[in-house]
C-alpha cells in the first residue's frame, strides 16, 4: 500500500485520499501562504488565491507521480495558479507606488526594526515582475537554483544571471528610504 | 546587498500567518474553481448545451413550417450547427487533459496561450465568417420565396442594392463590434497578460547584449 513518507518528502501515486491530502497541505501551508502574500495585497484576494491553489493541488494530487520533491510539485502548481491560471476578481484596490508603500510603512512603524526591514523588502519585491517575484521568493526560501530552473522552465545559468539582476534591483529600491 | 542578507530579512518574516484548520481546508476542496481552465470548461459546456438546445428547438420549428424560404433557412442553419458540437467536444477533451502540475511555468503558459488563442480564433471565425454566410443564405432563400425572376428584377433597382449593402454593412459592423467586445471581456485581457509574462520568459534566452540595450 502507498503511504506518504514525511522523511523523504516524496509522495507516491495515491488516488484521491482526502485526509492524506489535507495533512499534506497542513504540513506545507506556509509555502502557499507566502505565494499568496507575494501575489495579492488584499486579505480577501489572498484567501481566494489560497483556496484556488489548494483546489488545483487537489485536482492534480491523483496524478502526482512522486518523481519530484513534494515542494517542487507544490511550487509549480501554486505559481502556475498565481501567475497564469487564475483570473483575479475585480476589486477596487488602489495600486500603491513604492513611495506610498514606504510612507505606509513609516506611518505604521511600530519601532520593530525587523518588521521595518521586512516590509521594505516586500515593498521592493512587489515592484518586480511576476516571474522575478517567483524566482526571488524561491531563492529566499532556500530553494536550490536547479529546482527554480525546473519550476520556471529556464536554464540554471539563466536563473543565476536573473538572480543577480533581481538582487541589484532590490538593492537599489531598498536603499531609497524616503522617511528618513 | 547580498542574497544572504535578503534571506536573513525574509526569514524573520513577521507577517501574521494564521494557519488554516483542517475543517477549513476540507471546505476549500468542495469550493468551485476560478481558474482560467475551469472557466473555459464552463464556457464551452454552456455553449455546447446552448447549441444543442437551440438546434433541437430550431429543428422542431423547421418541421412545423410549410415548405418555403424560412424552412430552408432554418434547415441550413441546423446543418451549420452540427459543426459546433464537434469543436466543443474536442475542446473539452483537451481542457480535461490540462494539468497545471504536469509542466513548468513556461510550458504551462504556452499551453494556456495556445488553448485560449484557438478558442478565441474559433469565435472570430464563427462570427466574422458565419454571419455573412447566414446573411447570404437569407438572401438566397428570399430569392427562392419570391421567385428568382422577381428577385433579380428588384436587384436591378439601385435603391434595393444600396439598401442591401447598407444592411450588410450594419450587420457585419455590429457583429464585429460585439465579437471584439465580448472576446476582450471574456478572455482577451487575460490572454494579453499571459503573452506578456511568456515574452519575459522567452527574453531570458536571448543573448546578454540584447537585454542591456
Amino acid at each position: 500500500m502507498h503511504t506518504f513518507d514525511p522523511l523523504t518528502k516524496h509522495h507516491p501515486a495515491v488516488i484521491g485520499d482526502e485526509q492524506k491530502f489535507i495533512n499534506l497541505i497542513n504540513d506545507h501551508q506556509g509555502l502557499i501562504h507566502k505565494i499568496c502574500f507575494m501575489y495579492e495585497q488584499d486579505a480577501d484576494a489572498r484567501n481566494d488565491l489560497f483556496q484556488e491553489i489548494v483546489l488545483q493541488l487537489w485536482k492534480s494530487f491523483p496524478t502526482f507521480r512522486g518523481d519530484a520533491k513534494i515542494t517542487t510539485w507544490m511550487y509549480r502548481i501554486a505559481l502556475n495558479t498565481a501567475i497564469s491560471g487564475y483570473r483575479k476578481q475585480k476589486r477596487h484596490i488602489k495600486t500603491e507606488n513604492l513611495q506610498d508603500l514606504h510612507f505606509n510603512i513609516s506611518e505604521n512603524y511600530s519601532g520593530d526594526e525587523k518588521e521595518e526591514d521586512f516590509q521594505r523588502l516586500r515593498a521592493a519585491i512587489m515592484h518586480l515582475s511576476e516571474i522575478e517575484r517567483a524566482m526571488i521568493m524561491m531563492a529566499l526560501e532556500e530553494v536550490p537554483y536547479e529546482e527554480i530552473a525546473e519550476t520556471i522552465g529556464i536554464t540554471q545559468n539563466n536563473v543565476r544571471v536573473r538572480m543577480n539582476r533581481i538582487r541589484e534591483k532590490l538593492r537599489k529600491m531598498m536603499s531609497h528610504e524616503p522617511w528618513n | 546587498m547580498e542574497l544572504d542578507e535578503l534571506k536573513n530579512i525574509w526569514q524573520k518574516n513577521p507577517s501574521g500567518f494564521v494557519p488554516k484548520g483542517e475543517d477549513e481546508l476540507a471546505r476549500m476542496l468542495k469550493g468551485s474553481s476560478r481558474s482560467i481552465v475551469d472557466k473555459l470548461k464552463r464556457s464551452v459546456w454552456f455553449e455546447l448545451l446552448f447549441t444543442v438546445v437551440s438546434g433541437i428547438v430550431l429543428l422542431l420549428y423547421a418541421f412545423s413550417l410549410p415548405n418555403g424560404a424560412l424552412k430552408w433557412t432554418s434547415v441550413s442553419i441546423l446543418i451549420l450547427f452540427v459543426a459546433y458540437p464537434v469543436y466543443y467536444i474536442k475542446k473539452l477533451v483537451l481542457l480535461h487533459r490540462f494539468n497545471p502540475g504536469d509542466d513548468h511555468l513556461k510550458a504551462n503558459l504556452e499551453k494556456l496561450i495556445d488553448n485560449l488563442s484557438s478558442y478565441l480564433n474559433f469565435y472570430i471565425r464563427s462570427y466574422t465568417l458565419l454571419y455573412p454566410v447566414y446573411f447570404v443564405l437569407a438572401l438566397i432563400f428570399l430569392a427562392m420565396e419570391r421567385g428568382s425572376e422577381q428577385f433579380f428584377d428588384s436587384l436591378s433597382n439601385p435603391k434595393t442594392v444600396a439598401y442591401l449593402i447598407v444592411l450588410a454593412g450594419i450587420f457585419y459592423a455590429a457583429s464585429k463590434l460585439f465579437t471584439t467586445w465580448y472576446l476582450k471581456k471574456l478572455y482577451g485581457n487575460h490572454l494579453e497578460k499571459l503573452k506578456t509574462v511568456l515574452s519575459e520568459l522567452v527574453s531570458f534566452d536571448k543573448p546578454e547584449e540584447l537585454h542591456l540595450s
